[in-house]
């Protein structure tokens, strides 16, 4: 199987702190990767640097084999990776579409003269815009389609965080990074937003999805293959059943408190 | 297959739209209330009925926040604000013409209504770009230099002057601010700062514009015969400041629909994620630095088309205006009036601008009254005088605004 995301090398260094270090790490088309390892080893760095808000400081990485190394956000994100944040990252004060709607603008007609003059085409798109947040909102959940105009700091926690997967699936990505996608939800929320993940799955089989998660439930029952990371290095790559066998993983846990 | 789930879209996503009848007559009437308070305001001498007007204003304003009759006609207004904002343009052109003859009235008027232009283009800045300008008054003043220019020495048409104002200020507010677009936090409201006083103090040092004495600038003749010269309309005596007044209530129509169009569109959901959050819009492929670039200029343009207007209609401009007091009242009209709404660029205008001018008389307490009633309209509507409304877009949206 050829790899869809292929990075090696990887580091990102911030002045003396190593945050990334030399990170190989291959996601092939359709599947799942869920990527532990305690606070602070790295996680969200790694994906700061694959969606480019962070210059890597040396390595490798492509998507498809075309080059995505220290790109910009913009020329990641046509190239097919969208994303969701640890710490929720929503317009409160605007609605739940304008939300959905962040993850395609960079596909739409922006310029002024062509939003003040070209009125129709413009009512057109949004109307398809609508349509079809409206379509991704209610598979996740009914009454988020319902509430595509209520803002979107009217919702609870776990549709927030549908909301932000939805605006990351909007633009049919082909790599999609969820980082602790289940942070501050009750267990029940979690397994919730774990059902509507896997179903979603189902209808989108060639999407590659990374997901890093605490949970180790949940990582057993999404994840098809595991990697840890420790101190901004892989320290192990496999199935999840020897992942928590692995002493070295094992003691990073214990060793850092978790 | 897609229609069906628009429709859906439609049926379940749209906000509850009540289009009754009481509906339709509030969002006719709170506007022709609120121009009949503002006639009003115009219209009295006495400091008691300032007062008493003033009064009736704030318990106006606590009853629509406070009582659910209140919040149903705000909501009326909202829902239906096509039919609204037809019944303000009846009510506003009403009271034009009930003033056509009072010079005083008239000029205030106007002036309310080309700040509200000034205010169309500060709120593009602000309340969607989220760059505070400083420099307001600055950059209407240049492009009131610009008219002065244009219009005192060349033989450029009048409409064009009054672009051109716009371009100028655009111009020189982009190369002031491109430096500092990358930075976060409040280095470009500094660098604004910094940029009025020295506009301003380049304009008194050097002599090419006039220096502290400033400049003439001929009256605006967009059709070849000078506003100044009109002296009658269809057979009625007017105040040569009615064309102006209709010019710039023309204005504010045009800056409100440019404004409101771009809100409505990616345009307004582009500048809205930049400014909440620079990190997740460019996450998903958005220049903050572009973003802010295009708000600075798009309302640098409408800021200083009310300038080169303003300029026109007093016939001069001079340093004075440019100062950073003056920016401040321009950007105290916008979060007074709410940020993000134009209709509140007329309101709070009538009140910073002209209710000081009715208390003339009690010269020493003038100030103190002003500075209550703004803290008093922000303490029970911290949005506000009448706050953003939340944007929905789509074929459920009845009016075009
Ligand atoms: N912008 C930054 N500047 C400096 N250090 C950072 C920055 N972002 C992350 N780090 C550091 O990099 C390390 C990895 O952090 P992070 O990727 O957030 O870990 P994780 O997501 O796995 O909990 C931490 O030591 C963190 O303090
Ligand atoms: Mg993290």
């Amino acid at each position: 199987m050829t790899a869809l995301l292929a990075c090696s090398g990887l580091t990102k260094r911030f002045g003396g702190l190593v945050a990334l270090d030399g990170l190989d790490f291959a996601v092939a088309q359709g599947e799942t990767i869920g990527l532990v390892g305690p606070n602070g080893s790295g996680k969200t760095t790694f994906f700061n640097v694959l969606t480019g808000l962070y210059s890597p400081t040396s390595g490798a990485a492509s998507l498809d084999a075309v080059d995505i190394f220290g790109k910009s956000p913009q020329s990641i994100g046509r190239a097919g990776v969208a994303r969701t944040f640890q710490r929720c990252r929503l317009m409160l004060d605007q609605t739940v579409f304008d939300n959905i709607a962040l993850g395609v603008l960079r596909a739409k007609p922006l310029g002024l003269l062509s939003t003040l003059f070209r009125r129709g085409r413009l009512r057109a798109d949004l109307d398809a815009t609508i349509a079809r947040a409206h379509q991704l909102a209610c598979r996740f959940n009914p009454q988020l389609g319902a509430a595509l105009f209520r803002p979107a700091g009217d919702l609870t926690m776990i549709d927030r965080r549908r909301v932000e997967i939805c605006r990351a699936l909007i633009a049919n990505p082909r790599l999609l990074l969820l980082d602790e996608p289940s942070a501050g939800m009750t267990p029940d929320e979690t397994r919730r937003l774990m059902d509507d993940l896997l179903a979603f799955r189902e209808e989108a089989p060639h999407l590659a999805v990374v997901l890093v998660e605490h949970e180790m439930d949940v990582i057993r029952r999404v994840s098809d293959r595991c990697v840890v990371l420790n101190f901004g290095r892989k320290i192990f790559e496999g199935l999840f059943d020897a992942m928590i066998e692995d002493r070295e993983v094992q003691t990073a846990y214990l060793g850092s408190g978790q | 297959m897609r229609s069906t789930n628009l429709d859906a879209a439609i049926a379940t996503g749209a906000p509850p739209q009540a289009r009754s009848l009481p509906g339709t007559a509030a969002a006719i009437l709170v506007p022709l209330a609120a121009f009949g308070a503002l006639a009003g305001l115009l219209q009295v001498h006495e400091q008691w009925e300032t007062g008493l007007l003033v009064l009736a204003f704030l318990a106006a304003l606590v009853l629509l926040d406070r009582s659910r009759a209140g919040r149903s006609l705000a909501e009326a207004c909202r829902t239906q604000s096509g039919i609204a904002s037809t019944s303000a343009v009846l009510a506003a052109l009403a009271l034009l013409w009930t003033f056509r003859e009072d010079h005083y009235s008239l000029l205030m008027v106007a002036t309310v209504a080309l700040y509200a232009v000034a205010g169309v283009g500060l709120n593009i800045q602000m309340a969607f770009g989220g760059i505070a300008n400083f420099a307001a008054a600055a950059f209407f003043s240049i492009g009131a230099y610009t008219a002065a220019v244009l219009a005192g020495h060349t033989g450029l048409p009048h409409l064009l002057v009054l672009a051109a104002g716009g371009v100028v200020s655009a111009l020189i507010g982009v190369v002031m601010l491109l430096p500092v677009l990358r930075t976060r936090g409040h280095y470009v409201a500094l660098v604004t700062i910094a940029f009025g006083v020295l506009l301003r103090t380049l304009l008194e040092v050097n002599d090419t514009f006039g220096g502290p004495q400033g400049m003439k600038i001929p009256g605006f003749a967009p059709f070849g015969s000078d506003f100044g010269d009109v002296a009658t309309i269809a057979g009625f005596d007017v105040s040569f400041y009615l064309p102006y007044a209709l010019a710039a209530a023309a204005l504010f129509a045009l800056a409100f629909l440019a404004g409101r169009m771009l809100e409505r569109s990616w345009v307004g959901i582009a500048m809205d994620a930049v400014r909440t959050d620079e990190i997740a819009a460019s996450a998903f492929g958005l220049s903050p630095a572009r973003w802010k670039a295009t708000a600075f200029l798009t309302g640098n343009v409408l800021i200083g088309v009310a300038g080169a207007l303003y300029g026109m209609m007093n016939g001069f401009v001079n340093p004075n205006g440019a100062g950073f007091g003056e920016s401040l009242i321009m950007l105290s009209i916008i979060v007074l009036g709410g940020l993000g709404n134009f209709w509140g660029a007329i309101v709070a205008g009538a009140v910073i601008i002209i209710l000081p001018e009715k208390l003339q008389s009690i010269q020493e307490y003038r100030l103190l009254i002003f500075a209550v009633v703004v803290i008093a309209i922000l303490r029970f509507r911290p949005g506000g005088i009448l706050p953003r409304p939340l944007r929905t877009l789509g074929r459920q949206q009845g009016g075009a605004s």
